[in-house]
């Protein structure tokens, strides 16, 4: 806002005051704010290095497994072990509240099954197919945890980011454009009540002589 | 057996030790292990594999082709015995291969729910049993599993799948099908070992020994986790040393020691109880405990294919250590691609 702009008003003089206040007042809310969003994703990050050492612990299992899975009942084994899979794990969305910063919460089917349950027959396959799906199960349910953590801390990352651009822009540009802008109109008032002063003394002088 | 052997008993006998002598050597396999991927499929080309991979050469390449020329030249043998094999021999060795069928059928059944193209299933299929790649293309060219069902009518599978089939299309699930369908096999096999033809205590004998390591497998494959009663009763087989309530009993059992004590209480086998003794106090991977014990198998099928030279035994035990050779060299060229180290496939290995 150019100065020149302004109207030195009493009525701008008292906008202005009030719009200051209001600013200053959503500065302090914004900095509580984006200081409670660190404190959050700073915890939430704790668990997500968790999450992602265990995600990644259990991806290279289940890799090693599928590749001795491979080596000792062959591709066509494991492929025929693979058919015997009738569901696909379903997740269901909701979605919880971290400082007015909505984040999903992933709800999912069961994955990890009991042998009876994982479709193929216990006499016509071998302990490693056991080993390899029950890593699967366990490296999904993982990946299912995982994405509910790291999707909470990107969207308090993003969140974070806004609250401190905001917060920068009403301490750095909103704030001092306004107070300048205050500064401004209370001297060109003050300066207009010097003159008037001046200019009635003028007149007084002229009219006594 | 007794003295009076015919021939042809002595002639195919003779040919199954000289085929397993053909078979490679311990020695053959360390070597391999020191291969890369390329060196071992050249020397698996250039051993009796070689028909298959430069058949299957235009359709497959890589390691798919060496995996499923493997498959093909197991098939093509297991049929070839299958002619070969004289009199009641042959009804022995079809009974024993017939579990190949369940697994072909089975395939077949799962690839058609799962909606896969009957290619791609036939490239699964591994024709060594009774019905033949003629009769698998026959069953894949079908469109619904009703109708693979009712082409099935006469072979001994039927009834099982008849009887099973609804069920495991109402909930989805072939498991119990599946164990039912090997357990209804073991029930063949035994009665037609004990149905008093010549030379059938031969095959009864191994019969037992094979239900008695199956049954000792799944009790290590059932300690990873909890099973409900009915499962567990579920996956038992008939006809062993075991009777369902030691099965079940031992299967209650959560310390592994006393587990493994309790296990050697039931077995009278000198080489298991060997085993059991090792593996006690031992913190292994349930599959290396199968392969141990698919070790010990093995090894007393060969002490009593010694001890009874001209029967059933010899082409048992050429038939298993044909299909380890198979599973084996597999091993090593997925092994090696997959870069597992050479020691982790070495124990893997049926040597």
């Amino acid at each position: 806002m150019a100065l020149r702009d302004i109207k030195p008003t009493r009525s701008e003089l008292i906008n202005l005051k009030r719009k200051i206040q209001l600013s200053e007042r959503g500065y302090k809310i914004l900095k509580m704010k984006r200081d409670g969003l660190i404190l959050e994703f700073f915890k939430v990050l704790a668990d997500a290095k968790d999450c992602k050492g265990d995600l990644l612990k259990k991806h290279a299992r289940a890799v090693e497994m599928m590749a001795l899975a491979n080596t000792v009942e062959g591709a066509i084994g494991v492929k025929s072990a693979a058919f015997s899979v009738k569901e696909v794990p379903q997740i269901a969305l909701k979605s919880k509240n971290i400082m007015g910063v909505v984040v999903p919460q992933i709800e999912s089917s069961k994955v990890k099954k009991t042998l009876a349950d994982r479709g193929y027959g216990v006499l016509g396959t071998s302990t490693v197919i056991d080993e390899t799906a029950s890593a699967f199960e366990e490296l999904v349910e993982a990946i299912i945890l995982s994405a509910e953590i790291e999707t909470t801390m990107k969207r308090l990352l993003d969140e974070i980011e806004k609250t401190k651009r905001r917060v920068n822009a009403l301490e750095f540009k909103v704030i001092p454009e306004l107070t300048a802008a205050r500064d401004f109109i209370k001297m060109r008032l003050d300066e207009m009540e010097r003159e008037e002063l001046f200019r009635m003394k003028k007149i007084k002088a002229r009219s006594t002589s | 057996m007794g003295v009076n052997i015919s021939a042809p008993y002595i002639y195919v006998c003779t040919r199954m030790r000289v085929r397993k002598a053909k078979l490679l050597p311990r020695e053959e396999y360390m070597r391999m292990l020191n291969m890369s991927v390329a060196e071992i499929t050249r020397v698996i080309e250039e051993t009796e594999y070689k028909q298959e991979i430069d058949e299957l050469g235009t359709a497959f390449k890589g390691i798919d082709l060496v995996e499923v020329a493997l498959s093909w030249n197991l098939a093509k043998e297991y049929q070839k015995i299958q002619e070969i094999a004289p009199g009641t021999l042959k009804g022995f060795t079809h009974a024993y291969l017939r579990r190949w069928d369940i697994q072909n059928v089975l395939t077949i059944l799962r690839g058609k729910v799962q909606g896969e193209k009957p290619g791609k299933i036939k490239e699964i299929l591994i024709p060594a049993g009774s019905l033949d790649k003629v009769v698998l293309d026959r069953l894949l060219s079908e469109e619904s599993n009703d109708r693979i069902i009712e082409l099935l009518k006469g072979h001994r599978m039927f009834p099982v799948l008849a009887r099973e089939f609804p069920a495991a299309r109402e909930s989805g699930s072939f498991s119990h099908m599946e164990n039912e369908l090997y357990k209804q096999f073991y029930a063949e096999i035994l009665a037609d070992a004990k149905a008093g033809i010549k030379g059938a205590s031969a095959f009864l004998s191994y019969i037992q020994l094979e239900i008695d390591i199956k049954n000792a497998k799944t009790l290590f494959r059932l300690r990873v986790d909890a099973q409900t009663d009915e499962d567990v009763r579920d996956m038992f087989v008939a006809g062993g040393t075991l009777s369902i309530n030691d099965f079940t009993s031992l299967d209650s059992i959560r310390d592994t020691n006393e587990f493994i004590d309790q296990l050697k209480v039931n077995f009278r086998n000198e080489s298991l109880h060997a085993l059991m003794d090792e593996l006690k106090g031992q913190k292994g991977s349930i599959s290396g405990i199968e392969v141990r014990l698919t070790r010990v198998q093995l090894e007393q099928m060969e002490k009593m294919s010694k001890r009874n030279p001209f029967s059933i035994h010899p082409i048992l035990v050429y038939l298993e250590k044909k299909k380890y050779e198979v599973f084996n060299l597999r091993a090593l060229a997925r092994g090696k691609e997959s870069r597992l180290p050479s020691e982790k496939i070495a124990e893997y290995l049926v040597m």
